[in-house]
């Protein structure tokens, strides 16, 4: 079988990124996928789905990643960008206190739109505060932070994923 | 414009359950990207895993997905079926509409940025203001204490000086006394001038607009400086053009004090020559007329950097300028707060070593009302004399009491002097008083608890009038004087022809 084809029949977990504009999300999964950053801000313009395959306990899964673009607060996710998936992560931005606020809010709407159990909360652009600023922004949240990452300096992104991928297989 | 042949904008395919493309229906929208028998994933990777999940029988749209073409991205709207064993795609382009949408979209990002930076320099802003506001407060507060504390020891100063004066002196000590008079003068200036900027400051100062004679007003400096002027080598020239109308609209006391303090400063820096003061029309409409007033003189002059700072606070050029001048440097920055509120202009043209003029433009509304010729009444001053009148003076200052009873004595008036408020209460309910003079901060009573128990002694004292001796003058204070049933107010630091001046007013 050649490589194209194994990669065709491997198991593929839809998962989706979601949170406000600006968070991080499209630099998640270039850091990610690409192993890229950059500084410039380019909307998200539509949904873009990136393949990645990943080894998990010894598996290799193609992980298709919807990066939903930028949604705030008062905008719902159109839930047919749900179907199928086996996992999503909510990311926000440590520095900005507008992309977690309303936190439970949105990981209740998310969770009814995708009826997934569990959501994976990720803080971004944890290089931005100093150590002490990122613990007055954890005590703030008040859900469990699955982890803080920097897309820019690649600091926990991979274990995000891994993280992800984990709660697709559950 | 040729419109997009619907073909371009669409394509509809047939999938099986594994997505693979089974036929090509219609359409020819990215048609290169769709290949029969291949995987349809590698064009539309949001499929995998989404075809899978559909159900039967049932259509599925995803709306705002990207693909990609001919090196070009696309967003488009996909509709989805499932049949029995296979899916149907259709793919609509909508580039032209997302063109749009991607634009609003950025837009919208930036504005949401803009917006966070702002409402964070908002938040920054606020709390800078609070700290502004409440070292403002401070200040004032510091003023208005420190002006009141001054003012005391200051009445005293001048009192006594006053006091001596008056006495048979050897010329040297009336010479001595002169200069303590005339320092206690300018120590009086420069506290009125620092009330006055934090006032200005404040917002506090309102200024009147009534009826001005502005020749009246430049014959009035004329003569205040002709009665100060100390170097003969200075000749003060005054001049007003006969354009100027008899009466205009304004505030003579703020105009009074523009002139008064651009002339003084332009005698502090002059040694030799003169300075002219000169009042003309610029312009003139129906109902305004501009004026400007000049004030040159032939003093040492500045350079144009001095010219551009000698508004601000506490300036003066030269360091020791203080100490050879005196004042606090606080004349300009009054001019400019004063011009500024009257809606004028205020500059300088300067020459070092030749000379300095500054110039003041204000427009002012002229009187509507043609002032007819009938005669103001001039309200005779009815002699009043104080003489045997019956005057009770609550006061806890030593020596604020001694002046005033030596004051008070002069008249011939029958003066009883107590020390506060508490002893004050109890004279005023065993004896009537013509007038009852009240210091307002005293221990055990203070002057305004004093009066807010009026009707106590109301039975010998009920028409007595009462002023109130401070140096509390701003406005809110006196009014609140007034409210508690003051006649008026003496403030401190009076001079004897005031003092007397007041007291003879409530009985008119
Ligand atoms: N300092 C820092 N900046 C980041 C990080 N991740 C993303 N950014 C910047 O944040 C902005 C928005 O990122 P983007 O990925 O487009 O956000 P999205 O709207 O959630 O997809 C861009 O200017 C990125 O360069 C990070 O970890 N640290
Ligand atoms: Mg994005």
């Amino acid at each position: 079988m050649n490589l194209k084809n194994q990669l065709e029949l491997m198991i593929a977990k839809k998962v989706l990124l979601v949170g406000n504009f600006g968070v991080g999300k499209t630099s998640l999964i270039r850091r990610f996928v690409l192993n890229e950053f950059s500084e410039d801000y380019i909307s998200t313009i539509g949904v873009r789905v990136s393949k990645k395959v990943v080894t998990y306990k010894n598996e290799a899964i193609k992980l298709m990643i919807w990066d939903v673009a930028g949604t705030n607060a008062d905008e719902k996710i159109p839930k047919a960008y749900f179907l199928g998936a086996s996992a999503a992560m909510f990311v926000f931005d440590v520095s900005r206190e507008e992309t977690y606020v309303t936190l439970e809010d949105n990981l209740k709407m998310v969770k009814e739109l995708s009826g997934l159990e569990k959501i994976t909360i990720v803080g971004n652009k944890k290089d931005l505060l100093s150590k002490e600023e990122l613990e007055v922004v954890v005590d703030k949240v008040s859900l469990q932070i699955d982890l803080l990452t920097s897309a820019k300096e690649d600091e926990n992104v991979e274990d995000a994923f891994m993280e992800l991928t984990a709660q697709t297989l559950k | 414009m040729i419109p997009a042949k619907i073909e371009n904008v669409f394509i509809q395919v047939t999938t099986d359950y594994t997505g693979v493309i089974t036929n090509i229906i219609a359409g020819k929208f990215a048609i290169n990207e769709f290949i029969l028998q291949e995987l349809i994933y590698d064009s539309c990777p949001f499929l995998e895993g989404t075809l899978d999940a559909l159900s039967l029988n049932e259509t599925f749209l995803l709306e705002g997905m990207v693909i990609f073409s001919d090196e070009k991205e696309f967003n488009v709207d996909i509709e989805l079926f499932k049949h029995e064993k296979s899916i149907d795609v259709l793919i609509h382009n909508r580039t032209n509409v997302y063109k749009i949408v991607d634009k609003l979209n950025q837009n919208r990002n930036d504005i949401f940025f803009i917006k966070r930076e702002i409402a964070e320099k908002n938040i920054e802003l606020e709390k800078l203001r609070k700290i502004a506001d409440k070292a403002n407060e401070e200040k004032s507060r510091f003023l208005a204490m420190m002006s009141h504390e001054i003012r005391n020891p200051l009445n005293a100063i001048l009192g006594y000086a006053e006091m001596i004066s008056s006495e048979k002196l050897n010329t040297k000590v009336a010479k001595y006394t002169k200069t303590l008079a005339s320092a206690g003068k300018n120590l009086k200036v420069i506290v009125d001038d620092i009330l006055d900027l934090s006032r200005i400051e404040a917002g506090k100062l309102a200024l009147v607009s009534e009826q001005i004679s502005i020749k009246k007003i430049v014959k009035n400096c004329k003569n205040d400086f002709k009665h100060l002027k100390t170097n003969e080598d200075v000749a003060l020239v005054f001049s007003t053009s006969k354009k100027i109308p008899k009466f205009v609209l304004g505030d003579a006391v703020r105009i009074h004090q523009i002139l008064a303090n651009l002339i003084s400063n332009a005698i502090k820096f002059t040694n030799k020559g003169s300075v002219k003061t000169s009042v003309k029309v610029l312009s003139e409409t129906e109902t305004e007329i501009k004026l400007i007033f000049e004030v040159a003189d032939t003093g040492r002059g500045m350079s144009k950097e001095q010219g551009l700072k000698i508004f601000e606070e506490y300036q003066q050029n030269e360091l020791n300028d203080n100490r050879i001048h005196g004042g606090a440097g606080l004349g300009l920055a009054i001019v400019n707060r004063l011009v500024k509120a009257m809606h004028g202009k205020v500059y300088v043209k300067s020459k070092l070593h030749v000379g300095t003029s500054f110039f003041v433009e204000i427009s002012f509304a002229k009187t509507s009302k043609i002032v007819t010729s009938f005669k103001q009444k001039v309200i005779k001053e009815k002699e009043v004399n104080l003489k045997g009148k019956n005057i009770l003076v609550a006061d806890d200052d030593v020596l604020n009491q001694t002046i005033v009873a030596h004051i008070l004595k002069e008249e011939e008036v029958t003066t009883t002097i107590i020390y506060n408020g508490l002893e004050a209460f109890a004279k005023l309910k065993a004896a009537t008083f013509d007038v009852v003079l009240l210091d307002i901060n005293m221990p055990n009573m203070t002057g305004e608890e004093l009066m807010q128990q009026k009707q106590d002694f109301s039975s010998l004292n009920a028409n007595t009038p009462f002023l109130a001796v401070t140096a509390n003058t701003a406005k809110e204070d006196v009014e609140r004087y007034l409210a508690l049933g003051f006649s008026g107010v003496i403030s401190k630091p009076y001079t004897k022809a005031d003092f007397i001046q007041k007291i003879k007013t409530v009985f008119k």
